[in-house]
């Protein structure tokens, strides 16, 4: 395995203000007005910093939203998985706004995006491979050095798998996460999904990731899909409220890791602000209940 | 494939096929059963190209407005197929839209709208430039005299110099505003017109209809030109053009950000 195994001293800074282990939302530039004049109580809010990198009004608002929430940033174009390595201007223009807006979390995605120049815009899977482990594992230390900070990588979900893949996705995940010192990213609604799409068992592969590792878990809603020949698949589309298969889940995830920083994710069909609170809501009363549990967070 | 590929060969095959649509030779790479795997790359595709026609739509709203929904997104498909993202910013994406649909047979009815794309990209680019500080005036006046002709501006990166030839500025206006009685109004004659575009700064998009001469002093400075081979080159074109008056117009206004000034050639 090519990573440097706990070797990346990643510090974690001081000026910035933490993510409670709250329920939070995403925010999107459907919801900018509405955030910043009503001030919803809300734990924190994530954003994609990609959404960020230039400047006039968008950056005017990340800044009006940052007096008043805890932040984290999400990223989607890193391709972690690129075995070309890292788009360092890509990498270059996050440190900079990373620098500028000190989010509380950093997080990103175990996939890949960008090959032979061209980027799709879409978090592909990676064939689970010792050397796509090491891959991973020399990308998300480079990032670390780079940031000065640990990220968090999140599971994806997927609608394909490789043939020649030889590692369990979730001992893959946990491995990169030993190697690289990275947190996890638990995405409930992706382990819901993947584990039905390829026959996995969302319990087994909940339980297989490394507790103290999770810093963040996410919820979202996800299509089904029924094809031609009776199969369903379900599809992570995030226009929906989260299902209530997911929310089991869920209360079986911070069981497992305690409590941590939840996000609603919305980003097809985006409803009014409201139901995000509302959902929101709903995941803070599973909170409330692990408290109530003794599961306080375990993270690292 | 007899080998285990590596992790760049894998990529680039899924790269093609969700790309170019070559999904020979992937059933060997992707696990089919119940789902082909051509069938399992068609649901990423169309996730991805799916991202990229509404990032089309977010850049090109007047254009849209002008030819309807289900045009643009048959325009758009076919873009797409030919011209895919090279960055991960898809604010950075769709430059090329305007110089498609200019050889885009189906939208010959409407000349102008390659224009109108063109001038919606400057807008685009306008409102996401980067922010920057106008140029403080005090700092020019103390070049000395005899260097002020070797100032190289820096313009804002916000700032877009386009010529077109429709009215495509009063167009996008009309369509923006849905102001159907100036659109009804506007002459649609062909003939050069120079734009400049940059955003405001209390926000929306300051967009003006230059002169001839004025919009090339602009393009000169913008493009670093030296300010006394800048102001000569607009000496032939207009004998009632005072470039001098122009030029502290453009400092005024804040088109740029910084300058240099050039070494003296030695003698």
């Amino acid at each position: 395995m090519g990573g440097t195994a706990n070797s990346v001293a990643v510090p974690f800074g001081t000026n910035r203000t933490p993510v409670p282990a709250q329920a939070g939302i995403g925010l999107r530039f459907a919801h900018h007005r509405a955030v910043i004049e009503s001030r919803p109580q809300i734990g924190w809010l994530e954003v994609h910093p990609e959404n960020y990198l230039g400047g006039g009004a968008n950056l005017r608002s990340l800044n009006a939203v940052r007096d008043s929430y805890p932040l984290s940033f999400h990223g989607v174009g890193l391709s972690l998985g690129t075995a070309q390595g890292l788009d360092r201007d890509h990498l270059r223009q996050l440190k900079e706004l990373i620098d500028r807006i000190e989010p509380g979390l950093v997080s990103e995605h175990l996939s890949w995006s960008r090959v032979d120049g061209n980027h799709i815009p879409d978090l592909l899977p990676l064939p689970l491979t010792e050397e796509a482990l090491a891959c991973v594992c020399r990308n998300v230390d480079a990032v670390q050095s780079c940031f000065g900070r640990r990220i968090l990588l999140e599971n994806p979900s997927s609608y394909l798998r490789y043939r020649h893949s030889t590692i369990p996705e979730w001992e893959f995940l946990a491995a990169v996460a030993h190697a690289s010192g990275c947190g996890i990213l638990c995405d409930v609604n992706n382990i819901y999904v993947s584990a039905c799409n390829h026959g996995w068992s969302a319990q087994d592969y909940l339980a297989a990731l490394p507790a103290k590792a999770i810093g963040e878990i996410h919820l979202a809603g996800h299509a089904t899909r029924l094809l031609d020949n009776g199969r369903v698949l379900r599809i992570d589309d995030h226009g929906s409220r989260v299902q209530p298969e997911v929310w089991a889940l869920y209360e079986q995830a911070i069981a497992h890791c305690g409590v941590v920083p939840t996000l609603i994710e919305w980003d097809n069909d985006i409803p009014g602000l409201d139901v995000l609170l509302d959902e929101a809501r709903q995941a803070e009363t599973y909170l409330e209940s692990a408290r109530a549990h003794g599961y306080h967070a375990i993270a690292a | 494939m007899d080998t285990m590929p590596s992790l760049h060969e894998a990529q680039r095959a899924i790269g093609r096929a969700i790309v170019l649509g070559d999904v020979d030779g992937i059933a060997a790479l992707v696990v089919g059963d119940a789902i082909s795997a051509a069938d399992r790359i068609a649901i990423y595709r169309n996730t991805a190209t799916g991202t990229l026609l509404r990032a089309l739509r977010l850049s090109y709203p007047a254009v849209e407005s002008l030819v309807g929904e289900e045009f643009f997104e048959g325009a758009a498909r076919i873009f797409i197929d030919g011209c895919w993202p090279r960055g991960a910013l898809l604010d950075d994406y769709g430059a090329e839209f305007a110089g498609f649909l200019a050889d885009f047979d189906a939208a010959d009815s409407i000349p102008y709208l390659a224009d109108v794309a063109r001038l919606e990209w400057s807008v685009h680019r306008a409102l996401h430039a980067p922010d920057a500080e106008p140029l403080d005036l005090h700092r020019l006046a103390l070049v000395p005299d005899g260097q002020s002709g070797q100032v190289r501006f820096v313009p804002d990166p916000g700032l877009g110099l386009i010529s077109v030839h429709w009215p495509a500025d009063e167009i996008w206006h009309a369509v923006i505003d849905s102001d159907d009685d100036a659109m009804a109004t506007i002459e649609l004659v062909s003939m050069p017109r120079w734009l400049l575009v940059q955003r405001a700064p209390a926000g929306g998009i300051d967009l003006q209809r230059l002169s001839y001469p004025q919009w090339r002093l602009a393009q000169a400075l913008g493009a670093g030109v030296p300010l006394a081979q800048a102001l000569a080159g607009t000496a032939d074109v207009d004998s009632t053009f005072v470039p001098e008056q122009w030029l502290a117009q453009l400092l005024s206004a804040g088109r740029f950000v910084d300058f240099a000034v050039d070494a003296p050639t030695p003698a």
